[in-house]
């Protein structure tokens, strides 16, 4: 009984559990309106990472490319660079932010990506005197971090260029939701409307669900203004929501320019809900309002349902983004599930010191095991193991075929989801979201006990 | 006049030599594309890279090999999850993707012994395969690794496993096409010769250029059986790893896809001095003229047309009852480059479908030359297209539905423009002539979606009438 937090032993990796840096800085990019990320690397880089976003939200996103090729990798990309910025300039006349997002290659050659910006700087106060367009800085080489760490790195770079001034207060709060689907964000939007409170949240990716319109206009684009960013500066406070995703522009707001910034236990579950609506609430002084006690009521009669009779004592293995992985494995407590395996996928150091992971082994009183810059042959590996039982697996769709061939249920939660439809409209966070995640596992458990043949007639009563 | 410049190119007048408008009366030798060119960087290209090229179009195909990427993360990451060409063993090429992880200080110190490492890993962790292809990245590539001395060393001391090694970095070329290019001719070199197949019909022949797309080679392997030709090596749909050694062997070489498997037919021509014959394998009125020339190769022209005779009776009906439904449709297809030239003309004959534009990737000029002799006058070819582009095509031609991947479908969606999947297909295989009538339907199903007028319909207006047509 107890917890190992262990890393993975094998150098090499057999199905990643995440991308890498550049297509997280890709992703934080795209969160901006008026903006069109520019990567300075080769197609390859760009080309998939619009097909995985395309894939998890059914959209298309605008991602440009600098195309570098075996002359950039000898003579340097500078002149790709400008070209690319100075192309992107003059055929999107709305364009107002280009984060130029390195990679591998381009850190290897060692573009003078600074220099090169402020070159692009020239060439567009000249050939576009009455506009501002925003080139920023963003390194994200491959070879270091992660998705994770990418999509951290370039929010803080975007907000680092065009967050320069202290505005003045704005009594609003800058929230930071991290890499979340609309529907986390739309439900975060509404919980502050009914508690009155003022926000701004970064990125706001709620449009990534957009519609098909009779006049053909397209929307899918980030809602986060050039405005919003400036505006940053003199919020009330900032809260972040995911530590690994977000908290380190909070920090930045908070030492560049005094905004206190408040990192709270990411929002999965009834607890961790509470803890951040007493934090908005104690911030913002607004109270908790009737509406959000009652659809607390709501989600916890629902698990009620479902807790000791469905899920106590499940055996739950989670893999995905740290943040989300963690908040889902208190989740899961909550629920008397046991987390047995918590896959963390790169290596980032201070997973194993995180709080939340250092509570949860203390917790656990049960075999648990925490594998940090793990792959998904350390789930595969683990299915396969009869030693290993495992009742079910939370994680995002890369994971398919280690439910697929292991015959074991799989509730499929995180990015990318590509492989059921329409899970970026549900939120997960909030009491909303782990009543409806709750459902989704408990129906998927009813679905297996079905297609097996496995006590299915539990239900004949239920 | 031929040579299109759009409205958004006005800041990048070069593209204007990529864009071609096929009229009457021209000779249209003067008019070629520019293609297989560099893209102007920031114009949202819908190109990939050399590695994928490589990789994830030739190599991953494969159902009994290993594809070890040398690189950081997201070059196995983005690579896997992005295909549709299962296999008859349980899809263990679409299941895994391998990844050395390369981190800063093999950036800074060499990776080579990382890749050794992860290597060895791979095979002991998957004791059942012995096969193994590597790949360079980017940044593999830059640093100087050299990835064959490391395969020596494994194969030296795991004398049961073969290794096969690809340098593609992404940047290498301008497109996925130098990929092809690079592990074509890699493998003819290192590996074609190295092992005897066993011969097991007088009729022997290699099928090129076809990976197994929702089971394309699985279908057409059906005729092979029948007429009774044993196929050697599939380059390399549903391929093994071994098959692929003995090519040499076949005694002709059919090519489907020209432009991502046509170097290795032409040095097995110039080594073995085999054969090559090219086909294409979708379409009624093609599939029965490429079955005829093998035929007439091997000199089976009799159970050839039996073949074909059974199969017109087995799909033509069928066929036909799309082609009256589907005649005048107006198609665009926006794929890699030789599906412009396979689909063109099949669709028009055989299902009354004018091709309205198109645009390739990674065609070269040879591409162009036979999709602009193969298509309509009035018709829009371009090289590399890039999406304001396609706003414009599309407002010029007005398509009914277009063939091209899942991201472009999901934007042109909004246009009200259905999509079918011209990479992967929505529900193939679309070979064969089973195959085209699938493509026939789905393409119908597209056509006919009840959900297009609704979407057109704006309730604010006095639209009720279209409405209940919409309905009915």
């Amino acid at each position: 009984m107890g917890c190992d937090i262990t890393t993975k032993e094998r150098a090499g990796v057999i199905n990643p559990m995440y991308d890498c840096q550049p297509a997280g800085a890709q992703y934080a990019g795209i969160g901006v309106k008026d903006c069109i990320p520019l990567v300075h690397g080769g197609q390859g880089c760009t080309m998939f990472v619009r097909l995985l976003f395309a894939q998890h939200f059914k959209e298309n996103f605008d991602i440009a490319s600098t195309s570098l090729h075996e002359d950039s990798a000898v003579f340097g990309g500078h002149q790709r660079i400008r070209d690319g910025v100075m192309t992107l300039a003059r055929r999107y006349p709305a364009l107002r932010v280009i984060p130029l997002i390195t990679t591998c290659s381009s850190e290897v050659i060692g573009d003078d990506v600074e220099g090169n910006i402020n070159v692009c700087n020239k060439m567009l106060k000249e050939a576009f005197p009455d506009r501002k367009v925003y080139v920023v800085p963003v390194h994200t080489p491959s070879f270091k971090s992660s998705q994770v760490g990418g999509y951290s790195e370039c929010l803080r770079a975007i907000f680092k260029t065009i967050a320069t001034r202290k505005a003045t207060a704005t009594g609003k709060l800058n929230i930071f939701p991290g890499w979340v689907n609309p529907g986390d964000l739309v439900m975060l939007k509404r919980y502050l409307r009914e508690m009155d409170v003022d926000a701004t949240f970064f990125m706001d990716t709620q449009d990534f669900d957009s519609p098909v319109l009779p006049d053909k206009s397209i929307h899918t684009h980030g809602r986060t203004t050039v405005e919003d960013i400036m505006a940053s500066t003199g919020a009330r406070a900032s809260v972040a929501l995911a530590r690994y995703e977000g908290a380190s522009t909070a920090e930045q707001l908070s030492s560049d320019f005094e905004v206190p910034a408040h990192i709270v236990a990411t929002p999965y579950g009834i607890a961790n809900t509470d803890a951040l609506l007493q934090k908005i609430s104690e911030i913002t002084g607004r109270p908790i309002p009737d509406s959000l006690i009652t659809e607390r009521g709501v989600a916890i009669d629902a698990l009620q349902d479902l807790a000791h009779m469905f899920f106590a004592d499940k055996r739950v293995a989670l893999f995905g983004h740290p943040d989300l992985v963690i908040g889902l494995a208190e989740f899961c407590l909550e629920i008397e599930m046991k987390p047995v395996l918590l896959l963390l996928g790169d290596d980032n150091s201070k997973y194993k010191r995180d709080p939340r992971i250092l509570a949860l082994t203390k917790k656990a009183d049960w075999d648990m095991e925490v594998i940090c810059n793990a792959d998904l042959w350390e789930l595969e590996k683990r299915v396969k193991d009869p030693d290993t039982k495992i009742d079910l697996i939370l994680g995002h769709s890369k994971g398919r075929y280690v439910a697929i061939d292991g015959n074991i249920p799989m509730v499929r939660v995180g990015f990318p989801s590509f492989d059921r439809a329409g899970l970026y409209r549900h939120p997960t966070m909030g009491y909303q979201g782990a009543m409806e995640l709750a459902e989704n596992i408990a129906n998927t458990l009813f679905a297996h006990m079905e297609f097996n043949r496995n006590k299915e007639w539990i239900l004949n009563t239920w | 006049m031929p040579m299109v410049l759009l409205e958004c190119d006005k800041d990048i007048p070069e593209r204007e030599k990529h864009i071609y408008l096929k009229v009457d009366g021209e000779d249209t030798r003067d008019f070629l594309p520019v293609s297989n060119a560099q893209t102007i960087p920031g114009t949202l290209s819908e190109r990939g890279c050399a590695f994928c090229g490589a990789k994830l179009v030739i190599g991953a195909v494969l159902k009994d090999t290993i594809q070890m990427i040398h690189g950081p993360i997201g070059c196995a990451y983005d690579t896997w999850h992005t295909k549709r060409y299962p296999t008859d063993n349980g899809h263990f090429n679409m299941k895994y993707v391998w990844s050395t992880d390369m981190k800063e200080s093999q950036i800074v110190f060499g990776g080579e012994k990382r890749l050794e490492k992860s290597i060895n890993e791979a095979f002991d962790e998957m004791p059942e395969i012995k096969r193994m292809f590597v790949y360079t990245t980017c940044p593999t590539a830059l640093i100087g690794d050299d990835i064959k001395a490391v395969a020596k060393k494994v194969m030296a001391a795991r004398p049961d496993v073969d290794i096969f090694t690809v340098e593609c970095p992404g940047f290498a070329g301008v497109s996925q096409s130098k990929g092809h290019h690079v592990l074509n001719i890699g493998w003819i070199n290192d590996k074609v010769g190295t092992l005897e197949p066993e011969i097991t019909s007088e009729y022997t022949m290699n099928f090129i250029g076809d990976f197994n797309i929702q089971g394309d080679t699985q279908l057409l392997q059906a005729y092979w059986d029948r007429l009774g030709i044993q196929v050697i090596a599939h380059f390399t749909g549903n391929g093994t790893y071994d098959s692929l050694r003995g090519m040499h062997r076949a005694q002709l070489n059919v090519v489907n896809c020209a432009r991502s498997s046509g170097y290795i037919a032409n040095e097995l021509k110039k080594q073995y001095g085999i054969p090559r014959l090219d086909i294409d394998s979708w379409g009624f009125n093609y599939m029965a003229e490429g079955i005829r020339k093998i035929c007439a190769f091997f000199g089976i022209e009799d159970r050839g047309e039996a073949l074909i005779a059974d199969e017109y009776a087995k799909w033509k009906g069928r066929l036909d009852w799309y082609k009256e439904r589907l005649k005048g449709t107006r198609m665009a297809i926006w794929t890699g480059g030789p599906r412009l030239w396979h689909w063109t003309k099949s669709v028009e004959d055989d299902l009354g479908v004018e091709v309205v534009a198109m645009s390739s990737k990674f065609g070269h000029q040879e591409d162009f030359e036979k999709v602009i002799a193969r298509g309509r006058n009035g018709t829009y070819y371009i090289d590399d297209g890039n999406e304001l582009e396609f706003f414009e095509i599309i407002d010029r031609v007005r398509p009914d539905v277009i063939f091209t991947g899942p991201r472009v479908g999901e934007l042109v969606k909004k246009l009200h423009i259905p999509y079918v999947n011209g990479h992967g297909y929505h529900n193939g295989p679309y070979m064969g002539f089973e195959g085209f009538v699938n493509l026939a339907r789905d393409m119908y199903n597209a056509v006919h979606n009840p959900l297009l007028k609704l979407a057109a319909t704006d309730i604010r207006g006095p639209a009720n009438a279209t409405i209940r047509e919409a309905a009915e």
